[in-house]
Order: C-alpha cells, then structure tokens, then sequence
C-alpha cells in the first residue's frame, strides 16, 4: 500500500516491538506525522520469535533501572493498550553449576537488591523445590527474582500496533526500507520500495537487521546479527513456575500459558554449515540433551516446533540509543541483544526522548553510538547475556 | 505386528486384553467407541479422527508419559494407560463447562485483560486449562537408547506404492537404496535395505561430508532414534484426507477416511460417508461400519454411485454439512441442498469425511521447497520438474505427495533415473492440470460463513480455534495465514496444521477477498510429529562431530 504522506517528522525502521513503542512514545509526545516501516508481515522478525523473558536481574544498575520499568509497564499492558499479554510474574531462576557461576550471581544478585530489588540466593534444596523433577547434583546454587516473569510476546505487538493505527500513526508492512537521503550531511528523507518521502528523523529499530541497515546508510556499526534457535515442547498441565537460565551454557526455559516448555540454548555453528533461518538437528538434539541432563522426567515428552531469529549483539552488551554523530537526523534503537522484547517499553522512551533532542537519564558514554567510535573509552559492559 | 503374544494394560481402574505390539487404540476401541480425551481449552467431547498419528483425538498418558498417540503407539505387556485432559472422566468431564459458559468462545487476546486485581486469578484458570496431560512422572525418565546412524547413496522416504517401487527401480539400477517406512509391517523389497516402523521427523540440508546431500532424522515406535545421512532423497510420503470445518466438526464420531481404513477396527455402525469420488468408495468397500448414506459435495462419480446402489445405500450429491447434531457422541448430522431445495437430517454414529486428499509434503517443505497454489487440488503442492526434482537439489517429491490427484506423476523409473544422475538443478516445472472444477472448495465455504451459527466451528481442533476467530482477525485488519496463525492460534497444534491450515486458508481466501495464493503458506517448522526430548538427545552426540 502507497504511504499515506511524502513527509514526515519520523520514520522508523522495523515494526517490531521497540520501533512500535517509539512510535507510542513519540506519539504521545507530540512528535509529529509518524511512520513505522517494515518489511515483512507483524512480528516476523525477532518480536516474533523470542522466548517472552522479563527479567530485572542484570549486572548494570541503568539496565535493572530500564528493566524494572518494563515490568511495571508490561503489568499495566492490558489496561493501556487493550490486549491481553499475559504477563506472568513466576521469577527468573538463574542456576550455578560451580563455584566461579556462583560467585558470578551473587555479585549480580548484591548489584540488584542495592537497586532496591528483593532478589534471593538460593541453595540446591531451595532450586529443587522451585523445579519439580530436578537431576540430584545438578546444581551448586542460584539466584532468583519473583517479579521477573514472561509475557506472551504476539499480543504486545498487535496491541500496539491497533493502538498506533487508532491514534493515526502509520504502520506501512511489506515495506522495504533501502536507505536514507542525506543533505548537507544530515537525513532529509527515507527511500522505502513505496517511495521516498522526506523525513527529518529516521530511527534505526531493525532489530537483527539493524546492522545491516546503519551500514546500508553509510555508517559502519559494530552490531552483530548472531542467529539463536528455540524450540517448544507439547503442552503439559503447568509445573514449573519461573523462567529458567543456567548460568554455564545459557540454556533458558519456562512453561508459557499454553503449557508448552519454550526455551533455547546457544549452539555453535561452524562458519557457513547453516544458511538463513532454519532450524537445525543440532541444536534440538542439544536443546534436548540439556534440558533431559536437567530434567530427567522429560525424557518422554515431544518437541512440537523449532524456530530460529536473530539477536542484534554489541561488543559490551548494551544497547545502541541515541543520535548518530556522524549522521544527524539518523537516531539508534538497536544493539539490544536477545532482549529487546524486555527492555522494549522503558528503552524506546528514551529513543523517542532522543529523537526530539529531550534530555535523558542514560549516560551516553553507557548506551550512545559514539562509544564504539574511535578512541572511545569503554564505559561499562553488560556481560549477562543469558536467557 | 511382530510378535503375537498377549498383553495385558491397565485402563483407569479396568484391565484390557491386547495383542502385543498392536496399537493401543485398537485395543481400547475393542469395548466400544473410545472416548479417550477432552479438547484443549474448551473441553469438549473428543474422539479418534485421524487414525494416522496427527491428531490430538486419542491422547493418553502411558506409563507416565503424556500425550501418547494411542492409534500409533504399541501395546506392550505392563502398560498403564490413563485418560488425560477431564476430570472424573472424559465423557462426564467437570472442565466440559467451559464449554457452555463460553458459548462464542474466549477471546484471549482482548478478554479477561481487567479488572488488574482479579488477572491473576484468571491466568490461574486459563493456565489450568491449557496443556493436555499432565508432566511426565519423574518415574517416566528413560536413558535414551543410543541413535543408529546410517548412510546410503539413495534414501526414500515412505513406503507406499511410490516409494516402493522407486526404490525397487533404484535397486535395479545397482543402488542398495533405504526406504524408510512408518508402518512396521511392509514386505521384504529385493535389493532394497527397509527400513520399517520409523517415522521420520526431520529432514535437513547437510550430510556427513559439510554441506552436501541430506541428513534425515527418524524414530521407532519405541522412542529409538534413527538418523541417515544420503546425497538424494526421494519424498514419497503419501497423502492424506484433508478435515472440513462446519459446526461441530469436532464431534466424536466424525472422522477421516484414512481412520476408517486404517485397519484399527473401530466400530464404525452407522456411517454416513462425505465425498463424490473414488476415496468414497473405498470406504464404501473397505471400511468397517453400515454405510447408509453417501454425501457428497458435488457431483457423484457414476462408479461409487453404482457401487452405492449394489449395496442399497442412499445417495446425496450437492449437499452441505450444516451441522453435527449431539452433545457428546455424533447422532446425526443436519445437510442442506446447494441448490437450495431444503434442509434434512439423517441419524448416524459416524460420519467418515472423503471428500479430498492432501499432499503429504512437509517433510520437503521443511527443507524450503518451493510450492505453488494449485486450483484444482485445492491446495499448495511442490513445484517439481518432469523426473520429479524439487527445487532444492538432490531433493525429489513423487506419488501422491507431489500431488494427490496426479494426473501424470512421474514415472518410477523415470525418477529413479534421475536420482541415479545425481543432484542436479530442477528442469522446468511441469504445467498444472487445467482445474476441473477451480474454486470448488470455496463456493462451498462461501455457504458455510453465510450460514447462521449456534454452536462452535472450530476450524482449529488441536488448538480449539473457532471460525469466528478467524472472521474477526480479519475485521481489526490481521490478514496472510502466517499473521492470522500467530493472532488466532490456528495452525500451531500438535497436528502440526495439517487438518486446519488447507480449510483456513480456503476461509481466509473468501474472508480477505483475495485469491488463497496471496493468503500464502507458512513456514514448515520441523519437527514434523512431536518427537522425544530423550529421542533428539541421542542425537547428540554424533553431531556434536560436526555436522549440522
């Protein structure tokens, strides 16, 4: 379908669930004739394919203060936006194997309740009693967080997008965007395969493509789309509460409402031996030998799908936010990781605060794309890249 | 079957007398109808339907494992059967409730959203309805046998008349070909290494030498992993009789035809059977029951009309399904004229749907084949050359599988030439047959949606999904099966979409005003059957080894 304008004050790059809520935020703020841009069909990137995690334990304190801002926001979802997400709040478990993984969750776990956050270190009984079926000795120890939980990831992104299409902003799918235009060195518009309308702001929010997207225009990002598979077993009645993440190999399941177990693990790929998407034998023969190493009652139970999407992964493991120097007018919402979906709600409100030139609480050298520019020093890294 | 010892199971609190290695349902089905389970999330009434292993309509719980196909799972001496999904038992199930104070369904996306304080306690609930059985019993774990790696220059997949006689044309060409087959009972076949009672799971791109040929992932009934690696593979999986949604389609008592011939002995009684052609009269001949009546939804095919008249049996072309009429058990269904002469009922236990066959390609699909929109069948089928190469190379579709209603399939010799060339690119595709009868299907749906509904459509039985959910993701503006799957549920059950992905997509077509072409495909997501977590385990280790 033809765009509905031949300007706007923002176009956005990628209808997932960051560029959706930008477009909210930037909405509500006032911002201007929005446009959300994206190739595919709703939720057919990584908003479409993730596991649904929600959690607040992490080892910088801006990304639990960004975290815990999402949970309440995806609590209030419903109310708000008209669809149900079924946030469920049963806890992230993160699991230690040894010593070192233990020491590690306690010094992330020491950081989240100095943030005011109830999170609970909990020895092999407390584990077991919290995983019905547990393998003895499996565990040494972990760390848990009762308000963390998983959301029903499709209901957030069709709730919004009903909400934007009712305010008017415009969400063009089936939209490839090939670039930008730049004029006196800043975005004057965005060339899209429906035209090219002017724009005085793009927002790069392409997810795993986001990369790809910011070279496409010129400016070399140090964004890795790194592909991540996920499998879904049959539905079972519910037993098991909390989102599971072991803190060795960065296996991750929970039970989703549906009953079904949902849950990945991260598999090395020799270069070349896997093209695009699809899913592979190894990583559901590994996904399987992990969770039945863990759970060994589920040696009989019947994978029903594998899927696989792409993280948008940074060298220090934060996110991308804020305006490119080198290109004004070309705004960064990526770099987020596997955990997009998570940080979406609290860290598109500063992207939109980003786009109107508004001050914001995150730290540039933190979360601005001039860190990875040279002879940028290093502020912080987030290395809790699980689950 | 193996062996012909006896067996003796556990049901509940009776005990049922089996032959060994005979499917389980066949032995429960010998004390009458099995009534084995309830529907996900509305707990209705469930019976068999399908008879091959995909649906969700005899699930039981054996030996603390939930979610046993019982039609395709062996009986064994020992075995504790128990029902899942109802609560005392799945003919007076206390959840069945759900079903009556939800008359239009629930809308889980917009409902049950507010009041805040009382959504937990409505997760509680809806939690508590999801799932079918419970966790496996923590008794249940089984150290997975180790996983037989093979290796051949020529695999087949399916051992129907196409596969076999591939293969066999394969052998006389100086391959050993492997045929794998589910069914454990197929004949010795010369020159050829059978491979029986494995089902095949996964096939993906990638063999043992990096990226060349194919890796196929298997099992046997037992849960055993059988995995062969080969630079051809021939797909030869048959096909399949497609589902129909109408109001209450899900009843116990309606059923396919592959389940009425499946050989599982069901009683059938009184039966009317649906559908025109030859897979009509097959039931008519083959199938156990009392056939009383055929209903067809076009024309009658004079061979089936005159193999109905030898045998008494009453004839209704050009008539619609309205309805199924009884709460639990079919007892009759309601049709309307097409051409508008009227509505009847007749009384019946059973209502066998033959009325059209679907290619059973996913396992192709799995691996990206293309597919193209055929008018005539219906349905999506894979576009192939004359020798019947897809359009990944190596990877061949023939028989029924390529296309139920071939009218010119590839001949087995002609494939197997071709297989023995090696991969090579894909010829041009051969043309489709003009359809006979295009858009058949949808005028057919078209009378369906406009028809006044009571009771529930589900067009979904895996997942419970309603025609109306359907009609109202395509009212707030979700169109394309792939969007429409995700926003309704349909398609993401244990069947796999199988018997609900064909009709939505006919549905959709009429719902969007666009041609079923544009509504698309989905993705094929492998698994194709639900396979062991402790099957894929065994896996493991051989491809820890470096391959894909």
């Amino acid at each position: 379908m033809a765009l509905a304008r031949s300007e706007y004050r923002v176009a956005i790059v990628g209808g997932g669930i960051v560029g959706l809520y930008t477009a909210y935020h930037l909405h509500r703020a006032g911002a201007g004739p929005i446009v959300v841009l994206d190739r595919g069909f709703l939720s057919s990137g990584g908003s479409g394919r993730n596991g649904g995690g929600v959690r607040q334990q992490w080892e910088t304190r801006s990304t639990i203060r960004l975290a815990r801002e999402a949970v309440a926001a995806y609590r209030r979802f419903g109310g708000e936006f008209g669809t149900n997400v079924w946030f469920r709040q049963g806890g992230y478990l993160f699991l230690a194997e040894n010593a070192a993984e233990l020491a590690r969750l306690r010094s992330v776990h020491d950081v989240v309740v100095s943030e005011g956050l109830p999170s609970r270190m909990l020895d092999p009984e407390e584990v077991a009693a919290r995983i019905d079926g547990l393998a003895p000795g499996a565990v040494l120890g972990g760390s848990f967080l009762r308000s963390d939980g998983t959301v029903y990831p499709f209901p957030a992104v069709w709730g919004l997008y009903d909400w934007l299409r009712e305010a008017g902003v415009e969400v063009s799918l089936g939209n490839e965007v090939a670039g930008v235009r730049a004029e006196g060195g800043r975005v004057v518009a965005v060339r899209t395969s429906q035209g090219e309308p002017r724009c005085t702001t793009v927002v790069d929010a392409a997810g795993g493509w986001s990369g790809e997207f910011a070279r496409r225009c010129g400016l070399e990002v140090p964004n890795i789309a790194s592909r991540h598979e996920i499998l879904a077993t049959e539905p079972m009645k519910p037993f098991l509460d909390p989102m599971v993440v072991r803190a060795s190999d960065g296996l991750y399941f929970s039970q989703t409402m549906r009953g079904e177990l949902v849950g990945g693990l991260t598999v090395p790929h020799p270069p070349g031996t896997v093209r695009g998407v699809p899913s592979s034998p190894r990583f559901l023969a590994s996904m399987a030998r992990a969770l039945v190493g863990l759970l060994p009652r589920l040696s009989g139970l019947g994978v029903l799908r594998a899927w696989a999407g792409f993280y948008d992964d940074t060298p220090d493991g934060l996110p991308v936010i804020g305006e490119d120097p080198r290109l004004p007018g070309f705004v960064h919402a990526n770099g987020f990781g596997g955990h997009g979906f998570m940080l979406a709600p609290s860290a598109s409100r500063r992207v939109a605060q980003a786009v109107l030139g508004e001050a914001s609480d995150l730290d540039p050298k933190e979360f601005g794309p001039a860190r990875f520019l040279a002879n940028a020093p290093a502020a912080r890294a987030e290395r809790l890249q699980l689950g | 079957m193996g062996s012909t010892g006896r067996a003796r199971l556990r049901l509940g609190r009776s005990e049922v007398e089996a032959t060994d290695g005979e499917p389980l349902l066949a032995a429960v089905g010998r004390r009458g109808w099995p009534s084995l389970v309830r529907s996900v999330r509305y707990h209705r009434p469930r019976g068999p339907f399908c008879g091959v292993g995909d649906c969700t309509g005899c699930l039981v719980r054996v030996n603390g494992v939930p979610n046993q196909r019982s039609c395709l799972r062996p009986a064994r001496d020992g075995d504790v059967v128990e029902l899942e999904n109802s609560w005392p038992s799945p003919r007076l199930d206390v959840y069945g409730v759900a079903d009556l104070l939800l008359p239009h369904g629930l809308d889980t996306v917009h409902g049950l959203r507010r009041p805040a304080v009382l959504r937990s306690a409505y997760q509680r609930v809806v939690r508590r309805l999801a799932g079918f059985g419970a966790a496996p019993d923590p008794g249940s774990a089984r150290p997975p046998a180790p996983a037989r790696w093979l290796r051949t220059d020529a695999l087949v997949v399916g051992g129907g008349r196409s596969g076999r006689a591939i293969a066999g044309e394969l052998a006389s060409a100086g391959r050993r070909p492997l045929l794998v087959e589910r069914r454990a009972d197929g004949a010795p076949l010369g020159g050829v290494e059978l491979l029986a009672g494995v089902t095949a799971t996964m096939l993906a791109a990638g063999g043992a030498e990096g990226d060349a040929g194919f890796t196929l992932l298997g099992f046997t009934a037992d849960g055993a992993g059988v995995a062969v690696r080969s630079p051809t593979v021939v797909v030869a999986t048959g096909a399949y009789d497609a589902g129909l949604a109408f109001e209450g389609s899900d009843r116990p008592g309606i059923v396919t035809a592959d389940l009425a011939l499946s050989g599982l002995g069901l009683a059938l009684g009184t039966t009317v059977v649906f559908g025109g052609g030859e897979r009509a009269r097959a039931v008519l001949e083959r199938a156990p029951g009392e056939v009383e009546a055929v209903v067809a939804p076009g024309e009658i095919r004079p061979e089936l009309a005159r193999s109905a008249a030898e045998r008494g049996i009453d004839l209704f072309p050009r008539t619609r399904l309205v309805r199924a009429i009884g709460r639990g058990h079919l007892r009759g269904v309601e049709l309307a004229r097409r051409d508008g002469a009227g509505r009847f009922r007749l009384a019946t236990r059973s209502l066998v749907l033959a009325h059209r066959r679907l290619p059973n390609a996913q396992l192709a699909y799995q691996l990206g084949a293309e597919r193209a929109w055929d008018a005539g069948a219906g349905a999506f089928v894979p576009v192939l050359d004359a020798e019947g190469r897809s359009s990944v190379p190596g990877l061949f579709v023939v028989g029924s599988a390529a296309d139920p209603g071939a009218t010119q399939p590839a001949a087995p010799a002609t494939v197997a030439r071709a297989v023995v060339s090696g991969p090579s690119p894909r010829g041009p595709p051969v043309p489709r047959a003009p359809a006979s009868r295009p858009g058949e299907l949808a005028s057919y749906y078209r009378e369906t949606l406009a028809e006044a509904r009571h009771g529930k459509t589900v067009v979904c039985p895996c997942e419970d999904v309603l025609l109306t959910e359907l009609e109202e993701a395509v009212r707030r503006g979700y169109r394309g099966l792939e969007v429409v799957k995700r926003y309704t549920g349909v398609g993401t059950g244990l069947c796999q979409g199988r018997y609900c992905l064909p009709e939505a997509l006919v549905v959709l077509s009429l719902l969007e005003r666009r041609d079923a072409s544009e509504v698309g495909t989905i993705t094929q997501r492998p698994p194709l059957v639900p396979t062991p977590l402790g099957t894929l385990a065994a896996f493991a280790p051989e491809l820890d080894a470096g391959s894909p």
